[in-house]
């Protein structure tokens, strides 16, 4: 049962975050077409500006394979 | 670095702004500045002359490009000066007729690919019906229509063929052919008188005609497609015609265009650049930029070709006006500019950042990716790029990058003891020399390795910011970046001694001092202060995602390798493992360059850098552009 929930918190750990991310892409990616659209110099910005979110997906991977490491592998 | 610039006034004769210019411009090394605003001076207008000139010569780069274009001629230098003075009105003659001429051939071989095509599409239509007709022209009282239905459009047939004979009386002929791509195609003959309902008709039931080419409206197929074959048959021999002309017309222009192009373009920046000037009844005045070390060749230039009477000063530098900004760093940093430039650049007097991102860059790339195989890989690729690309261009940039990217990759690859995720250790007896990360206790001590790292970045980012702060006057800032990096380092002491890494001791003393430090902070950077040192923590954590992305590219290695031992057959898991690899490998590629470029844009340039630069773009000659 144990195993249960710590799988469980491990695979919470890396989905909430990773679905966050998602969605701030999807907002972040039809506005930075749009801008590429009139602006291709912006190319680094918007690049840069996707990247920003996988933070949060980074950070709970990291968080999730703590959960795991804690728990014995 | 950035360049070191020098603020210089050019000063002469108002007769010898002409000739300045042209000097400069053979020099090539001054940025010109806006017109000087000083008493008794205005800034020097256009006559109408020049800008009749100026339109003149914009009218002749038109048609020349034009004419380039349609020639498919590429842009060559030219190494030969212009002749003084240019021929501008016969130059202008030939540019119009070399523009008409090349104009003249497009249209014609449009013409003949729409005819071939043309009349490849009615050809098979005509073979169709030719079998209808007997011999010679329609009765002069008949219309006919051709007329082809798409596959799916063949059920209109029999509702036309009804509607027809209702408003017609059977006064009409309607015969179809199924043709090779499964078209049908429809020959309606009717009684000229009649032709307005048919339309109307046809309209109705969906169906448009297909108008025959011109020369062949009234005539029936079998009087038409002899004519047609013969016109197709001739067309290939009428195209190759206008090929050779363009072929001759292409030679000309490739000798004439070259020279008079770039003679106009320098003609028209000259010009242009007479606004760029302030002047007197009888004198003018430049200012602009010159590199350091150009500006003794600049005085002895125009002394020697101009003469005594041009003056040429240098100026102090105001602290109000940005002087331009070019990097100029090691050829070993040098491709890095690159990744600098994707940012608008620094300004003057601030700090390069090229250098740092020249080590920091490889290292965070190598880590993140750390494998002897996909080094070997990129480092083939690296160097089939660099040889492809021209020396100087961006593509050969990122070749380098690459090449040096690579090579930090098969040392991290070493180090960690992976070829291929865990191929090596299988197959040839690897191990890791410094870190598995495979092992969970290694992935812990790679992740403070990499949060490590990430601390050193952001305190050289500060340490840097002091730097910056401190040559631009702003004494306060200094301070307050000073202070942060050191609250940051008594920070992370105060973590080491709680969690014993580092004497007991330690803790006191940098817990007193950390509370010192804080108010000192608030005083000179404000109550945003607080909030500005939880951030720059969040940017040193923020160095675990190169934990993250190594961690996660060795796992699709290893499952790429497992998945080629489960597949039961060799040859399908060697498939398929390459494929994953090949996948991982391509993230490989993408994810790390990204993100090490955020962890230096972000986390590194934001404690420092100062964008805002104006870019170094010298007055010269318009092929050296």
């Amino acid at each position: 049962m144990q195993l249960f929930w710590i799988t469980l918190s491990a695979a919470l750990a890396i989905s909430i975050p990773a679905l966050a991310t998602a969605w701030a892409q999807s907002r972040i990616g039809p506005a930075a077409a749009a801008s590429l659209a009139e602006k291709p110099e912006l190319s680094t910005t918007v690049i840069v500006m996707l990247a920003i979110p996988e933070t949060m997906s980074i950070l709970g991977f990291v968080v999730a394979m703590f959960i795991m490491l804690r728990a014995g592998g | 670095m950035i360049r070191a610039m020098r603020r210089v006034r050019v000063m002469g004769p108002r007769r010898e702004l002409e000739g300045t210019l042209r000097v400069l411009q053979d020099l090539g090394s001054m940025h010109l500045g806006s017109p000087p605003r000083l008493p008794a001076l205005n800034p020097s207008p256009t006559t109408r002359r020049e800008q009749r000139l100026v339109r003149q010569l914009r009218a002749l780069v038109a048609d020349a490009e034009t004419a380039r274009t349609l020639l498919d001629l590429p842009q060559t230098p030219v190494d030969s000066p212009p002749p003084v003075p240019a021929p501008w009105p016969s130059w202008a003659r030939q540019a119009r007729q070399l523009r008409r001429r090349a104009e003249q051939l497009r249209e014609r071989r449009q013409r003949l690919e729409e005819e071939r095509a043309l009349l490849g599409k009615y050809r098979e239509m005509l073979d169709a019906f030719s079998g209808l007709f007997e011999a010679g022209r329609l009765p002069a009282a008949v219309r006919a229509y051709h007329i082809v239905l798409r596959p799916g459009q063949a059920s209109v047939v029999e509702p036309l063929r009804q509607a027809l004979a209702e408003a017609l009386d059977s006064a009409f002929e309607l015969r179809t052919r199924t043709l090779s791509a499964g078209d049908t195609a429809l020959l309606l003959l009717v009684p000229l008188p009649r032709t307005g309902r048919v339309e109307r008709l046809l309209g109705e039931s969906g169906v448009q005609e297909v108008p025959l080419p011109a020369g062949y409206e009234r005539a029936t197929a079998v009087e038409a497609l002899p004519r047609m074959r013969a016109r197709l048959d001739a067309l290939p021999a009428l195209l190759e015609e206008v090929d050779g002309e363009r072929k001759i017309e292409a030679a000309v222009a490739a000798g004439a265009l070259p020279p008079m192009l770039a003679a106009a373009q320098d003609a028209i920046s000259r010009l242009e650049a007479v606004g760029h000037a302030a002047s007197t009844r009888t004198a003018f005045i430049l200012e602009g930029w010159v590199p350091a070390p150009d500006l003794p060749e600049l005085g002895e230039a125009l002394r020697q070709r101009i003469g005594p009477e041009i003056t040429v000063e240098e100026l102090p530098t105001a602290p109000d006006v940005d002087a331009p900004v070019v990097l100029q760093n090691p050829r070993l940093f040098r491709p890095f500019q690159l990744l600098v430039e994707m940012l608008p650049l620094p300004t003057y007097g601030s700090i390069d950042p090229t250098p740092f991102v020249a080590v920091f860059f490889p290292v965070f790339f190598g880590l993140m990716v750390g494998d002897i195989g996909y080094g070997v890989v990129m480092l083939g690729l690296g160097v089939l790029l660099h040889r492809r690309s021209r020396p100087g261009t961006p593509l050969h940039a990122v070749a380098q990058i690459a090449l040096v990217c690579s090579v930090f990759t098969v040392i991290f690859g070493v180090l960690f003891g992976e070829l291929f995720g865990d191929a090596g250790r299988r197959v040839l007896g690897l191990h890791p020399l410094v870190l598995d990360r495979e092992e969970p206790k290694d992935i812990v001590s790679f992740l403070i390795l990499c949060v490590g790292i990430g601390g050193v970045h952001v305190l050289l980012g500060l340490v840097l910011g002091v730097f910056n702060a401190m040559h631009g006057h702003h004494r306060r800032q200094a301070l307050g970046r000073g202070l942060s990096a050191v609250m940051i380092l008594l920070v992370v002491v105060a973590l080491l001694a709680a969690v014993k890494l580092l004497p007991a001791q330690f803790l006191t003393p940098t817990v007193v001092a950390l509370l010192v430090a804080f108010p000192l902070l608030i005083i000179a950077e404000g109550i945003v202060a607080p909030v500005e040192l939880l951030a720059t923590m969040g940017n040193i954590l923020s160095y675990a995602r190169i934990m993250a992305l190594g961690t996660a590219s060795v796992m699709l290695a290893v499952v790429a390798n497992r998945l080629a031992g489960a597949m039961g057959s060799v040859v399908v898991g060697a498939i398929f493992a390459l494929l994953f690899h090949l996948v991982n490998f391509a993230l490989g590629l993408f994810s790390p360059t990204v993100h090490a470029l955020r962890l230096h844009y972000v986390e590194f340039f934001g404690r420092f850098y100062s964008p805002g630069g104006v870019r170094y773009r010298p007055f010269t000659h318009w092929r050296t552009h």
